[in-house]
């Protein structure tokens, strides 16, 4: 029973055609589901793996094109008709997504949705039946008081409540199949940790068979059974759990392994995969991951490698496989987390750029309600100093940063950038000037962030012309050259606009901007949160050179523990608008004494541990 | 409880407010409004005579006495005479207003099922021919001025063809009710075709919006057909919107009607403001334009009260306001 095949897709390829042209999103895609399994599907943003989703839902929008099959049993689900797929979608087959919020009607009750899901596909159930069986869908996603909670709204839930109800509707008719599409990603990490469990508990008891995408190989590691690693629309690596984690074959699986911060621990900088994914409108000839590979072999710029044998449950497609190639071995790194011995701090003697004092900030509320997003906050970074702010959504961290931006002015307690109070009216008015250039800021968005009408050019030397300042390399131009070579910006970037850049290349474009007129800090929201993970690696390394380069302090905004782990000399905890506890990084990671430090660290899902994978 | 008497007292400032605002504008525009109650007779009167008129008439005053007086007499539910039919204004726009509420109300009701109806066509054939042609033709047809559209129908129907009558709600000959419809067919044309796809393409748009949501793909994913979506998630979304637009078109489609009676010389209010505001028959535009106020302000509240009725997030906003 436990090795009853469910879902067979057989080279299975999607397209898109768009006015740009015909986008390979899933390339000859073929693997196997068994009931009772957990299938993880990972992979860069684009690397086809929502459409792959979509093409087994029938979901896939007008303009797509499928080729292959979908065999569910004995049936090819890319040729039946569109009534006995609407049939067994939500029955047999069921589906969650990324965003709760948008995902849920906001204008019906939770419970008349997942109602509606039941009637469809058991259209002479009675009244009283389906109530009872929503009360029971929502108790059994762990949500309390059932009965008031199914005649509430999406808004009235909160993002893991919303993320329940999901998963009730999708329960709603005992699927064999479940397609998770990102679930947990939109999610903070303690609430991820309870949806993880949830699933798993829940799959187990009713033996689903399960795909589950996802980005975050932490994540994949806690739930997955099988793991399939996708770039480029292909599938280049499949395996079990511990084959994947523990002897991963395909230099990309290595790549993204090597890109957690937790594999760099101890070491400057963090190992990244150079470069970015390429387009799948135009994929380049042979394998489209040779131009990033560190490994790649004359061959594997003419002919994409087939997949190549490591045992009956694993394969990977990588020309490093044939016989005839060099042997390379991935080593899981020796040295790991505990074992790493504390992390080398630059213990920062100087003086203090920056001291809050009791920084409390509230908002008014519709009516005379008040809400407090800050709440007594004080804490001090030094000169040179890296300090994070984590804490999840809510807790008051972009506050506090927009605090020390003054872009709220209105708060109690006091602010002293180097000395200066900037509490103060007249010390803000008085030291404007040198208060706007030395304090500098990145957000999470680049695209929001970046004027989208302006070139990249002018967007690096704006502070210039807004402060009248002249360039110290002489000319406006040479000074964007400059500031743009310095972040990893080609000349031919120069003239382009901010969207036609990647996410990766913007971010760059706002951190030239942020250090162009050599602030003193740099305030960092979430600048890598947006990004993919090869990605994010390469930002973090370069706010670390930067860092080293310029000797300015970062204020490092991010819920990423890792992330900070990695990067940050310093950190403060924030939970409920209050710091709850601030130190050293090593000392808080190593041991944390308050209890919601202790909770956000295990809720972080570990890959490694003492060298070698670790259990679910 | 709270609630309902605060939007009652919103009502009562917006409509005094306006009558003041009428009251002062109309009276501070030139013109004679003499001329409107003794027609020709004005030119040859002496100052003498002058001053009497217009003292019977109460117009010698300051504009802010004459105000108090008119709204002392308004309480009353007196709103005092028509200076050009010599008349009771409230029986002067009792005998019109019928022709109106057909020609609005009809109008309305038209216009919104028909651009629901084109809305819904072009969203689910969006960029297919059938939805391309309707917007090409819409825009097109939004952008003639209603005097010019009626004028080219009463050239080709009334005049070359001779199917259709020209202007009047009824014969003066014969008075029944096929009659009445046959002459209101022309100035329903334009009323409706005025501002039909205006709203055609809102609706069109926003549905595409809803459809786009994620919580489609979730319903996909449920099993439900593409009918029973758009049916039982989208058009229910919609209708917010929807009721919104009806709200804010009150306006646009009274002042729609205003020109069409007009050109077609249709016996409704809407000609009956026009001249009353270029006579200076100062009674008779005040009743008019409060009567338009109401009806416009009214509506917006109706659409409010609905709209909060079907997506309890507005209601819930309303909540953390009361809760002060």
């Amino acid at each position: 029973m436990e090795d009853e095949l469910m879902l067979n897709v057989n080279h299975l390829s999607v397209e898109f055609k768009t006015k740009k042209g015909t986008v390979h999103a899933v390339r000859d895609v073929s693997f196997s589901l068994k009931k009772g399994e957990v299938l993880a599907i990972v992979g860069e943003s684009g690397c086809g793996k929502s459409a792959l989703c979509k093409a087994i839902m029938g979901v896939l929008p007008k303009n797509a094109t499928t080729e292959g099959r979908v065999m569910l049993q004995d049936r090819n689900l890319l040729t039946v008709k569109e009534k006995e797929r609407r049939r067994l979608r939500g029955s047999v087959f069921s589906m969650i997504f990324q965003d709760p919020l948008t995902a849920l009607n906001p204008t019906m009750t939770i419970g008349s949705q997942i109602a509606e899901a039941i009637y469809i596909h058991q259209p002479k159930m009675r009244k009283e039946e389906v109530k009872e069986r929503v009360y029971e869908l929502l108790e059994l996603v762990g949500i309390e008081n059932p009965k008031t909670r199914a005649k509430q709204y999406a808004y009235e839930f909160s993002g893991g409540m919303r993320q329940r109800s999901v998963l009730a509707i999708a329960l709603a008719n005992d699927p064999a199949i479940l397609l998770a599409d990102e679930p947990t990603t939109a999610l903070d990490v303690t609430i991820q940790a309870q949806i993880l469990t949830l699933l798993r508990e829940i799959q187990q008891k009713k033996n689903m068979a399960t795909m589950f995408v996802s980005h975050d190989l932490r994540v994949v590691n806690q739930v997955a059974d099988r793991v399939a690693v996708m770039y480029a629309g292909k599938i280049v690596e499949i395996g079990t759990r511990e084959e994947i984690f523990k002897d991963p074959r395909h230099p990309y699986t290595w790549g993204l392994l090597k890109s957690l911060p937790e594999f760099s621990r101890g070491q400057k900088e963090l190992f990244t995969i150079p470069g970015m994914p390429p387009s799948l409108l135009t994929l380049p000839k042979g394998d489209p991951f040779a131009v990033r590979n560190d490994y790649a072999l004359a061959i594997d710029y003419e002919k994409e490698p087939p997949m190549f044998e490591v045992s009956a449950t694993h394969q990977a497609a990588t020309w490093l496989l044939h016989e005839k190639a060099p042997k390379v071995a991935f080593t899981t790194p020796a040295v790991f987390a505990s074992e790493a011995g504390p992390v080398e701090v630059a213990k920062s003697t100087g003086t203090e750029i920056i001291r809050v004092n009791h920084l409390t900030k509230e908002f008014r509320m519709p009516g005379k309600r008040r809400f407090t997003a800050v709440s007594d906050v004080s804490f001090s970074v030094k000169e040179g100093e890296i300090f994070g702010l984590v804490g999840e959504s809510g807790s008051g961290k972009s506050t506090v940063a927009r605090c020390l931006m003054d872009v709220y002015t209105d708060y109690t307690g006091e602010i002293f950038y180097d000395e200066i109070p900037v509490h103060d009216k007249e010390a803000r008015k008085k030291y404007k000037k040198r208060l706007q250039m030395e304090r500098q800021m990145i957000f999470q968005d680049s695209t929001s962030s970046l004027n989208q009408r302006k070139k990249i050019s002018y967007l690096v030397t704006e502070p210039f012309r807004i402060q009248h300042l002249k360039p110290k390399r002489g000319s406006l131009e040479k000074e964007a050259i400059f500031q743009l070579s310095y972040v990893g910006i080609d000349e031919q970037s120069m003239q382009k606009y901010p969207r036609e850049l990647s996410g990766g290349q913007r971010q760059r474009v706002a951190i030239a901007r942020a250090v162009a007129t050599d602030p003193k800090l740099l305030i960092a929201d979430e600048p890598v949160a947006a990004l993919d993970v090869s990605i994010q690696a390469q930002i973090i390394n370069l706010f670390k050179h930067l860092q080293k380069e310029h000797g300015f302090s970062i204020i490092f905004i991010a819920h990423d523990l890792a992330m900070v782990e990695f990067l940050c000399d310093r950190v403060g905890v924030m939970k409920n608008g209050e710091l709850v506890e601030v130190g050293d990084t090593a000392e808080i990671f190593a041991n944390p004494k308050h209890a919601y430090t202790k909770e956000l660290l295990a809720a972080v899902p570990k890959i490694y541990k003492e060298g070698a994978p670790c259990e679910k | 409880m709270r609630k309902i008497i605060g939007r009652i007292l919103v009502f009562f400032v917006s409509v005094l407010l306006l009558s003041f605002l009428v009251f002062a504008i109309s009276r501070l525009a030139p013109g004679d409004p003499l001329l409107s109650y003794y027609g020709d007779r004005v030119e040859k009167m002496t100052p003498a005579e002058r001053a009497w008129a217009e003292k019977k008439l109460g117009l010698d005053e300051p504009i802010l006495t004459q105000y108090g007086n008119w709204m002392q007499n308004a309480a009353k539910g007196n709103f005092g005479i028509s200076y050009k039919y010599k008349q009771d204004v409230i029986e002067v726009v009792l005998e019109r207003l019928p022709y109106t509420l057909v020609l609005g109300g009809i109008g309305f009701v038209l216009t919104f099922g028909l651009a629901l109806l084109i809305g819904m066509v072009c969203a689910l054939h969006e960029e297919r021919w059938i939805d391309r042609i309707i917007c090409k033709v819409g825009t097109v047809t939004s952008c003639i001025p209603e005097f010019w559209i009626s004028l080219m129908l009463i050239l080709i129907f009334s005049v070359e063809l001779q199917v259709l009558p020209s202007s009047g709600a009824h014969s003066l000959t014969e008075d029944s009710f096929i009659d009445r419809v046959w002459h209101l067919v022309l100035p329903m044309t334009v009323v409706v075709l005025g501002h039909l796809w205006y709203y055609a393409y809102m609706i069109r748009n926003k549905i595409l919006e809803e459809i786009r949501a994620d919580y489609v793909l979730l319903a996909k994913a449920k099993g439900l057909s593409r009918r029973q979506i758009l049916y039982r998630h989208c058009l229910r979304n919609l209708l917010p919107s929807y009721f919104s637009l009806m709200a804010i078109s009150i306006p646009h489609i009274l002042g729609g009607t205003y020109i069409v009676e007009t050109v077609f010389s249709f016996p409704g209010i809407g000609k009956l403001a026009y001249e009353s505001a270029r006579f200076k028959d100062y009674n008779l535009l005040m009743v008019l334009c409060i009567l338009s106020g109401i009806t416009v302000i009214l509506g917006n509240m109706i659409a409010q009260a609905i709209n909060e009725r079907i997506d309890p997030r507005i209601r819930a906003e309303e909540v953390f306001h009361d809760e002060r």
